[in-house]
């Protein structure tokens, strides 16, 4: 929660994929990693470095993260804090498919925090064609819970 | 309903799950939490940088049981 507020806080232009966002449609599991887009320009990512400098504690290793890097070669971004479990997966864009502009998202509301969370259809796509096996068991529940059907 | 009985694990799968009052997210964290106690995480510190999600998926494989 610490780490969306500080999102909210920011101003951080971005969309919750993943477990946490399967979450939020009340298919729960466990995990390590909050996965999310974010959108590809330079002042967003200067809003995502303010927002983990806040969630942990003026973390030097922060400023490593960087516009070339998120906007050029490295699209996914892996950050662990120095303390506790959690880690984060910073994605500009997912191959040539996906980014925060093409997810679907709706708002939802977290404790009085604004969270952007993918919706049930956008996380199917994200996860139907994909070769990890826990996404392909995310699919499924996805599919069944919310009575998806793939586009012809 | 504190007991549910099922034919066949399809039957089961398919139930919906038993109701809870806790919001969906907060049971996420508290899972999460649990999870984390039992097998804490040995994610190496600092920031990763990666050329693909793909590449990013083996590298947590490395260090990952989950």
């Amino acid at each position: 929660m610490r780490v969306l507020r500080a999102f909210e806080s920011a101003g951080l232009e971005y969309v919750l994929i993943g477990a946490a966002a399967m979450a939020f449609h009340g298919l729960v599991r466990a995990t390590a990693d909050l996965d999310f887009f974010i959108r590809a320009t330079p002042e967003n990512i200067e809003r995502l470095r303010t927002a983990l400098r806040e969630a942990f504690q003026g973390d030097p290793e922060i400023n490593t993260i960087s516009s070339e890097d998120l906007l050029g070669e490295y699209p996914a971004v892996r950050y662990a804090p120095p303390t506790g479990n959690l880690y984060l997966d910073v994605l500009t864009r997912l191959g040539e498919a996906a980014s925060f502009e093409t997810v679907e998202a709706e708002i939802k509301d977290i404790d009085g925090t604004l969270v952007r969370v993918a919706t049930p259809a956008a996380l199917y796509q994200l996860k139907k064609g994909t070769v990890r096996l826990q996404d392909q068991a995310d699919a499924a529940a996805l599919r069944e819970r919310f009575n998806l059907r793939d586009e012809k | 309903m504190p007991v549910q009985k099922f034919r066949s694990i399809e039957e089961m799968n398919k139930a919906p799950e038993p109701s809870s009052q806790e919001p969906p997210f907060e049971r996420f964290v508290r899972l999460c939490a649990q999870y984390w106690a039992i097998a804490p995480k040995q994610y190496p510190r600092g920031v990763f940088k990666f050329h693909s999600i793909e590449e990013a998926q083996k590298a947590r494989l490395k260090h990952s049981s989950w």
